[in-house]
């Protein structure tokens, strides 16, 4: 039988051309953590973020709500934003809230690339989606060097 | 307002009859879709078996990478683990994501192992200051949470007391 199990969930909406609103979710077995984030997309600036801790292990738990508001004003962009996050979030909060978050971080530029490339593939199924995406990250300066793909 | 993207992650371990944990990790997005499955060994917590598999991926690169999962066997789950996994996985030549996961993987395992201590304390009506020292208690066992969050930070009502 399976003794642990985790399930995380991210969706990615658009409110208007400059931002991008995350809806990140964490439950398993022990824990049950929600955020909602919104981050600037020139500059990858968390410019609001609110959480829900819905289960938890011990009483003083929830006070890790207001530590998320150290958030606003991080980048993601920025080198090492992710230890930030688990440290200034995490260390001084709630490492699931940091866990989330960094997930939606994470999904920053495959959101992006994802939104972008689903009105031409509508159009043309049969479209070159690999040359699409290596069009995209030409495009995309910011997210060059990050992986084997994006070299 | 209609979600542009989506990405849902499971990770599971389950016993298997040799001893071993089996921890499978999926991840499917509307561009990636990938798996890895590894074995840890009890009680030195040493992956003994990696492999990966991507069936969609964003760039043709991609499918390179589950290559790359081999170089995580033989790791063991403990001290410095983030830096070791990220070191062999990560970089120019690497794979960020599945370095993460071979990470969710390794935390899945040992909340396998928290899980039993918390769930003692299920069902039992506990008043506040009875699940903080209930809390404490369980802190002295584990020495590693020191200061790993608000809960057993410094100033936590839970470290009162404690000299740790």
């Amino acid at each position: 039988m399976i003794t642990f199990s985790r399930s995380s969930l991210v969706g990615a909406e658009f409110p208007d051309d400059e931002t991008v609103r995350f809806h990140g979710v964490q439950e398993d077995h022990i824990y049950d953590m929600e955020i909602e984030v919104d981050v600037r997309i020139p500059d990858g600036e968390i410019l609001r973020i609110k959480g829900w801790m819905k289960r938890y292990t011990t009483p003083v738990c929830p006070k890790a709500v207001d530590v998320l508001q150290t958030a606003v004003g991080m980048s993601i962009r920025e080198d090492g934003w992710d230890s930030r996050i688990m440290r200034e979030i995490g260390r001084k909060g709630c490492e699931h809230f940091a866990e989330i978050l960094i997930e939606c971080g994470r999904s920053f530029d495959q959101a992006r690339m994802a939104r972008d490339l689903y009105g031409p593939v509508m159009q043309d199924p049969t479209m070159d989606q690999n040359a699409f995406t290596a069009n995209w990250v030409n495009e995309h300066p910011e997210i060059q060097g990050t992986c084997m793909a994006r070299k | 307002m209609v979600l542009r993207f989506l990405r849902n992650k499971v990770v599971e371990v389950e016993p298997l009859p040799d001893g071993q944990l089996l921890v499978t990790w999926k991840l499917a997005d509307d561009l990636l879709e990938a798996e890895m499955r590894l074995k840890v060994q009890p009680p030195d917590l040493e992956i003994t078996e990696a492999e990966a598999s991507i069936s969609r991926c964003p760039h043709q690169e991609c499918a390179m990478a589950p290559d790359l999962i081999e170089n995580v066997e033989g790791v063991r789950i403990g001290s410095g683990l983030r830096k070791i996994v990220r070191g062999l996985l990560e970089g120019p030549e690497g794979c960020s994501i599945l370095s993460a996961g071979v990470l969710e993987c390794c935390n899945a395992v040992i909340l396998h192992f928290t899980r039993p201590g918390i769930q003692a304390r299920d069902g039992v009506r506990l008043t506040e200051e009875e699940q903080i020292a209930g809390s404490r208690e369980n802190l002295k066992n584990n020495p590693r949470l020191v200061r790993s969050c608000i809960a057993f930070a410094d100033d936590s009502p839970i470290m009162q007391g404690l000299d740790l």
